[in-house]
């Protein structure tokens, strides 16, 4: 039943900020329905797309994440009411921020997955996986975390290799 | 016989440092203003100008890791920094406001608890100081007992001629090292006049009867009447070359992260905070009088020494506009 | 009178008449509200001890209100001191602001997050002429080359909405807006090439937080950004953390911030911050036609929605 899996040189890691309500249960569908779809994504779930602080998203891409997912109830569909409204003009905001500081928009995705969407989830989280897999590992936050101050900077191998270390 | 030194040699002795292994750190172009920063050639140093920053950074860096830590699976493995792997610096072109802060800052460094990171790195840099000849109306060395040509805290001390190029002066055996290993760049000093010194404005002030004073008015209105303006932001702090107050945090996963020591400042709210919640200086007005208590009356009575060159650092960045040497003024005719 | 052509852009914009006078309309008003009684403090400026310069003054008497100034180093936006970050100053009662345009959108914007109440102010509004850049040679008249950037475009040169204006505007001479063409080249940037910019300017940042502490929007009292346990944003300054701080500070301004620039002008490190918080405006006006303005709203535009908002870039 099982498809044969390609390797590929570059398996990019995904992070996808979904709210539990619908987006989850919707992945949790595409799961239980055997639907396939690539295992770069990590899911964090959250009670709703309104509690994703814009600092989620800067934060896993600081930490080593190639893209990111973000997403939750259609409109009107919002459990709280709400929350994917507000959440819907801090995105926009975000998003123009992060492209204004140089954040290439790509590697950022949002979507609406309801909980019958098991077949849009899979559909979404393969586009994004295969676009970033294309644009290759995203260097910009990783070479800015190894960057140190001039004065606390200490060139040793051994340092060196400590730093890398970190993610 | 006294010694010159062009200027063209000064860059070439830049050069031949870095060319050698030397970290050579001086005042460099970056961006709109001049900062203290690693030089790759001779060409980078800037004369013209004090650095916005001082040259603690050299001794004292911004933000440093004492330590790693990685979980692995034989447990938990923390990698120590070696100060000994520290690299050697020269720092060339040094202002006399800027060279005196190490020697103040020795003292604290090596009381009772014998900072290796600060001393190792003292120990492998040598001080090639330069005399001011331009002062702003926020300078005053001259105040605080300092002066722009004043050679003490420098290994080897550079004054400006009136035709081109520097009087080098040895003062101590580490500029007389650095005189003899490079004598090749260096000639004699003819008759050339050195350029005068700078003449930073401002009344002297009396450091005696202002730490009487301080030790006298622990509490006082005026700390309020300066706090209620204070933003509390730590730029005085940290453009400052004898502030000297750190914060140590543990920054990363559960798997893997640093410790890193990084400068504080007496003006965030934050400082001093405890870990019950309690703040001894739970106020700006409490914070203001640390600043200037520290300064004049606390390190006096613990080493002697006042911890303010005058650089005038702080009076520029204020951005509310809060003038320490007016406030010094100030106490001073009380 | 010598041959000499002065260079065009030292040319003072307006004659030192116009200060004094502003001086003295704002020095008898808040004379007559402190002796009468009608507030406690008036805050306003006085000179500082170099020249040129002025900083915050709390003037709790009519003496202290006789050394009240204005002038060209008049840069702070006094709002700041009406916000919950400084609440010693609110404890001295009911107190008077000399404010200039910007820092009445500040005002504006604070009163619609119910920091404030308009009705226990008195705002003496300053009809400006402009301030000095913050690079500024302050022993030279405010002209062309003198003046901070935000100035060049300001809007708000007459004040509305004020218990009394000082002064009145006098005439001025358009200036290029250094600030939008900047923004505008920015823009034009490749996103690596933005990145590039950012975080050169962000490596220099030494976190001494003086662009949070003189925000009169930054009033939290408990900073997202202070907190280890756990933590957003890494507090040390290395590049990293310096980047996330200024992208998460630029987001909670978003919609918020009065365009005082205050931010970039506080930065020992000039580090252009304004433009962050200025391409924010601009975005969350095409967006949401949500506009800084003199009159305060109950909502900002992330802090409300409609149905219909643009979504185009969602799945």
């Amino acid at each position: 039943m099982h498809a044969e899996k390609v390797k590929h040189d570059f398996e990019p890691k995904i992070v996808a900020f979904v709210c539990t309500w619908c987006t989850y249960a919707g992945a949790d569908l595409a799961g239980t329905s055997r639907m396939q779809y690539p295992s770069n994504v990590r899911v964090v779930k959250f009670p709703c797309t309104g509690r994703i602080d814009p600092v989620f998203i800067l934060r896993a891409f600081q930490k080593g994440a190639d893209g990111i997912l973000v997403s939750g109830c259609h409109p009107g569909d919002c459990h709280y009411m709400a929350g994917n409204f507000h959440a819907r003009r801090r995105f926009a905001a975000f998003r123009k921020l992060l492209e204004f500081v140089g954040v290439d928009l790509a590697r950022l995705q949002f979507s609406w997955v309801s909980a019958a969407e098991g077949g849009k989830w899979v559909e979404v989280v393969t586009e994004l996986t295969e676009r970033i897999r294309a644009m290759g590992p995203l260097e910009e936050f990783k070479e800015l975390e190894l960057e140190e101050c001039w004065s606390g900077k200490i060139d040793t191998p051994e340092l060196q290799e400590a730093y890398k270390a970190i993610p | 016989m006294p010694k010159m030194i062009t200027e063209q040699n000064l860059r070439a002795l830049i050069d031949l440092l870095v060319k050698e292994g030397s970290r050579v750190v001086g005042p460099k172009a970056a961006g709109t203003m001049t900062l203290y920063e690693p030089l790759a050639a001779g060409e980078e140093l800037v004369l013209t100008e004090l650095p916005r920053r001082s040259a603690k950074e050299a001794f004292f860096p911004l933000c440093e890791t004492i330590l790693t830590y990685a979980k692995g699976e034989e447990g938990v493995q923390v990698n120590d920094i070696d100060p000994a792997r520290f690299p050697e610096t020269v720092l060339v072109a040094v202002r006399p406001c800027d060279a005196a802060a190490p020697g103040i800052l020795d003292a604290v460094f090596s009381w009772d608890y014998d900072d290796q990171f600060y001393q190792e790195r003292r120990k492998k840099t040598a001080i090639i100081g330069l005399a001011c000849t331009k002062a702003d109306d926020a300078c005053f060395c001259t105040a605080v007992g300092l002066s722009p040509a004043e050679t003490q805290g420098s290994d080897l001390f550079l004054t400006p001629l009136s035709g081109g190029g520097f009087r080098v002066e040895a003062v101590t055996e580490k500029g007389e090292k650095l005189l003899a290993r490079y004598s090749q760049l260096f000639g004699e000093a003819g008759s050339a006049q050195p350029l005068p010194p700078a003449e930073p404005g401002g009344e002297k002030l009396e450091l005696a009867r202002i730490k009487a004073w301080l030790d006298a008015n622990f509490e006082s209105p005026l700390w309020q009447e300066i706090a209620d303006r204070c933003a509390g932001c730590g730029a005085c702090a940290f453009l400052c070359p004898a502030c000297h107050c750190f914060d140590i945090n543990d920054e990363g996963t559960e798997a893997k992260g640093a410790r890193r020591k990084s400068w504080d400042a007496c003006g965030f709210a934050k400082f001093t905070n405890h870990a019950s919640g309690h703040n001894p200086r739970d106020a700006q007005n409490k914070r203001y009088r640390n600043r200037l208590m520290h300064k004049f009356k606390y390190y006096d009575d613990k080493f002697g020494k006042h911890l303010c060159t005058g650089c005038g650092r702080c009076v520029r960045a204020c951005p509310v506009g809060i003038d320490i040497k007016a406030v010094l003024d100030e106490i001073n005719s009380k | 009178m010598t041959n000499t052509a002065q260079k065009l852009d030292t040319i003072p914009l307006v004659d030192s008449g116009y200060w004094s006078s502003v001086t003295e309309a704002i020095r008898t008003e808040a004379e007559r509200l402190l002796s009468s009684g009608e507030v406690t403090a008036v805050i306003g400026y006085r000179a500082g001890r170099r020249s040129g310069t002025a900083l915050p003054a709390i003037a709790t008497s009519p003496e202290q209100a006789r050394e009240l100034v204005f002038s060209p180093g008049c840069v702070n936006n006094l709002a700041l001191y009406l916000t919950k970050a400084k609440k010693d100053v609110a404890k001295k009662g009911k107190v008077a602001i000399v404010a200039k345009g910007c820092d009445l959108k500040a005002l504006a914007g604070l009163m619609g997050e119910s920091q404030l109440k308009r009705e226990e102010l008195v705002i003496i509004g300053v009809a400006c002429a402009g301030v000095y850049g913050a690079s500024a040679d302050r022993s030279l008249p405010l002209s062309e080359e003198t003046i901070a950037r935000k100035c060049r475009e300001c809007t708000v040169h007459a004040p509305e909405g004020v218990d009394l204006t000082a002064g009145s505007v006098p005439a001025l001479p358009q200036l290029s807006p250094e600030e939008a063409e900047e923004l505008a080249r920015l823009e034009a940037m490749t996103p690596r090439e933005r990145w590039a910019f950012w975080t050169e300017h962000f490596s220099r940042c030494v976190r001494c937080m003086a662009c949070r502490q003189v925000c009169p929007f930054c009033y939290c009292e408990q900073c997202y950004c202070d907190r280890n346990r756990p933590q957003g944003v890494e507090t040390s300054p290395r590049p990293a953390g310096n980047t996330a701080w200024h992208i998460v500070r630029g987001m909670h301004l978003a919609g918020r911030c009065a365009g005082c620039a205050e931010c970039e002008r506080a930065c020992p490190m000039d580090i252009p911050l304004n433009l962050l918080n200025r391409k924010m405006a601009q975005e969350l006006k095409e967006l949401y036609g949500h506009e800084a303005g003199i009159a305060p709203k109950e909502k900002g535009p992330l802090a409300e929605y409609r149905e219909d908002d643009d979504q185009s870039f969602i799945k």
